[in-house]
């Protein structure tokens, strides 16, 4: 049996999974703390992948064209969505905690629309796309794109990082703490307002990060948002919310499936995943690593 | 309202007609959205399936009905409209036997999941569906084509879908979906089977999700998978909260709004999204209850003691939901 084209997809899936996960995290991290479904989290990473566009494209007209210039573009696009999204906390999402559910998604979603649009005022209808030049590399009898590897590794050094962020740092715990119990953790005073902005600056520049590491493979379109959240919501319940071992799973299960689903029904590979995030909703609601607690 | 209504093909042109029609199709899709929400308190992502699979029911129907020249006969016409609403119906007994398990965000991720996987099988299934190309040429027998007539039938149907959808929620079932929305584990307690209660009325509203569906593919002359979408879902929650989920006729007023505000702003900028988004922003954060609800408070305000006797059957739909 030739493995040469299931290779291939596996890497395609895992890379895309690591995208995934870079925005679940986020996601899961803001819903587990703030209880809120930030239904802009895609369109944010969206923006940014145009901001870190402008960023490279200002770089190398400065300083000379070169793929290391992406670094700085980055680490400027980050820094700035990080700063963003504790502004939009500070500012908008604040007033809503005490609302409903609905009125919440409502607020989020109007969100995806005015900064969808905002995304066509500034940088137009045209695609982005940073070009690496990367040369395809020969591996298992076949044509890899090495770039893949650095989304994995990206991927499972920040799966790593946030790891040891919440499980050994003392900020990383608060904001734990603050999962299981938010009166408590506010109870023994910690300033529960400014944890939710930096929770939320938090979330905001790994999506940054995210979109950054994925515009050398992909281009970024507009629209293209609204598929990328329906996936991440399915991630963030397949795993469980607030779970990130959970996350960092049903990305791969996502990703990977997704991919391999591309080679049967290329149309419906999709709907292979809502397939997925039905059947454990079904058996297990809070998801694969989540507790009932919550449900 | 009925007059106003009744009014609107007097405007000069068409396109306010057309418009009118857009307004009941899509306040009948958000009303029976809000029966789920409004009344029963739950929250659906998907729920345009319905919407969608009444309108390629019907469509299918019409195309297989209709003579190698294009055109229908009326009463075929009217059995093609008519196979729209069992068919949601049916799809809503299957998917609401799953989602009815659940509440809260676990329930409109569920609706959500089953929405967007029926909105790819219809996308990809070419072969049945004619996939992303969608079914053209719905074009209804001479009579309906004239927009003045198609818009009386639909007025004629919605009034009807409406009379039958208000003695539904005024009944003791619709007493006990609220029961429900307020306090799950009480009603449970009081012997209520509250699935069941669930079920029949997610049904319900999946019926009338599929008769407006059905009514889509005649106007627009098509229908496409997008009527699946969860896009299209969203559109019945915006409605629903623009006009306010706490009075019966909240998303029809929603509609009105929002189709009006769509028809307008269209003619002048391709910035929509911008317009109503920065409109759902300003409803949030200023005005909870839609515009119904600033109209409430205003009547409120204007006669203190009067507070029980006001047509305010669903008031504060979810407030009493504990958040932990």
């Amino acid at each position: 049996m030739d493995i040469a084209p299931y290779l291939l997809q596996l890497f395609s899936g895992l890379s895309r999974a690591m995208v995934l996960f870079l925005l679940s995290a986020g996601l899961s991290l803001i819903f587990g703390v703030m209880n809120i479904l930030n239904f802009a989290h895609a369109t944010l990473w969206l923006i940014s992948g145009y901001v870190t566009y402008s960023l490279f494209t200002f770089l190398s007209e400065q300083f000379g064209a070169s793929p290391w210039m992406l670094l700085p573009a980055i680490a400027g696009a980050v820094a700035l969505m990080s700063l963003a999204g504790f502004a939009l906390e500070r500012f908008l999402i604040r007033h809503t905690y005490e609302r409903e559910l609905p009125e919440q998604l409502l607020l989020t979603f109007a969100l995806v629309l005015i900064l969808g649009d905002v995304i066509k005022l500034v940088w137009g209808l045209e695609n982005r796309r940073i070009n690496l030049g990367v040369e395809p590399m020969e591996m298992f009898d076949t044509l890899v794109n090495p770039y893949q590897f650095v989304i994995i590794g990206t991927g499972v050094a920040v799966g790593a990082g946030l790891w040891y962020f919440l499980h050994r740092t003392r900020f990383g715990k608060i904001v734990r703490a603050a999962v299981y119990s938010r009166s408590m953790v506010s109870a023994l005073g910690i300033r529960i307002p400014v944890i939710y902005s930096m929770v939320f600056a938090l979330g905001v520049g790994l999506a940054a990060l995210a979109s950054g590491v994925f515009l050398p493979l992909l281009p970024m379109s507009l629209g293209m948002d609204l598929d990328i959240i329906v996936q991440c919501f399915a991630v963030v319940v397949i795993g469980g919310f607030g779970s990130m071992l959970g996350t960092f799973v049903a990305s791969i299960i996502v990703g990977v499936v997704y991919s391999f689903s591309i080679l049967f029904w290329p149309d419906g590979a999709l709907a292979m995943i809502f397939l997925i995030l039905i059947a454990v909703l079904i058996w297990r609601p809070w998801g694969l690593f989540g507790t009932e607690l919550r449900s | 309202m009925i007059v106003l209504f009744a009014l609107v093909p007097w405007l000069p042109g068409e396109f306010w007609t057309h418009v009118g029609t857009e307004i009941l199709i899509f306040g009948l899709f958000a009303m029976s959205f809000n029966l789920l929400y409004g009344y029963m308190g739950q929250i659906s992502f998907g729920h345009a399936a319905f919407f969608g699979i009444g309108a390629y029911a019907t469509a299918m129907l019409f195309t297989a009905l209709k003579t190698s020249a294009g055109d229908i006969g009326v009463a075929e016409f009217l059995l093609s409209l008519l196979a729209g609403p069992p068919v949601a119906a049916a799809a809503a007994l299957f998917i609401g036997f799953f989602c009815v398990r659940l509440t809260g965000i676990y329930f409109a991720m569920l609706t959500l999941a089953f929405g967007e996987m029926l909105f790819y099988i219809v996308f990809s299934w070419y072969s049945f569906t004619k996939g992303d190309d969608g079914i053209q040429g719905l074009l209804p027998p001479a009579f309906f084509q004239d927009s003045d007539n198609f818009y009386y039938f639909t007025l004629a149907i919605v009034i009807l879908a409406l009379f039958v959808m208000w003695r539904i929620t005024e009944s003791p079932f619709g007493l006990t979906l609220r029961t429900l929305r307020d306090n799950q584990r009480r009603a449970a307690f009081l012997g209520t089977n509250v699935k069941a209660h669930m079920l029949a009325n997610f049904v319900i509203a999946g019926t009338f999700a599929g008769l407006a569906g059905a009514l889509w593919g005649p106007f627009s002359r098509s229908v496409n998978p997008g009527l699946l979408g969860w896009g299209e879902s969203g559109i019945a929650v915006f409605m629903t909260l623009i006009g306010g989920a706490g009075a019966f006729i909240g998303p029809i007023v929603g509609s009105v709004i929002y189709t009006m505000l769509q028809a307008v702003v269209k003619m002048y900028t391709i910035y929509w999204p911008l317009t109503i988004g920065s409109v759902i922003l300003v409803i949030v954060l200023f005005a909870p209850g839609g515009i119904l609800g600033i109209v409430e408070r205003r009547l409120r305000a204007a006669r203190p003691e009067g507070g029980t006797n006001g047509g305010d059957p669903v008031a504060g739909a979810g407030e009493t939901e504990s958040r932990q």
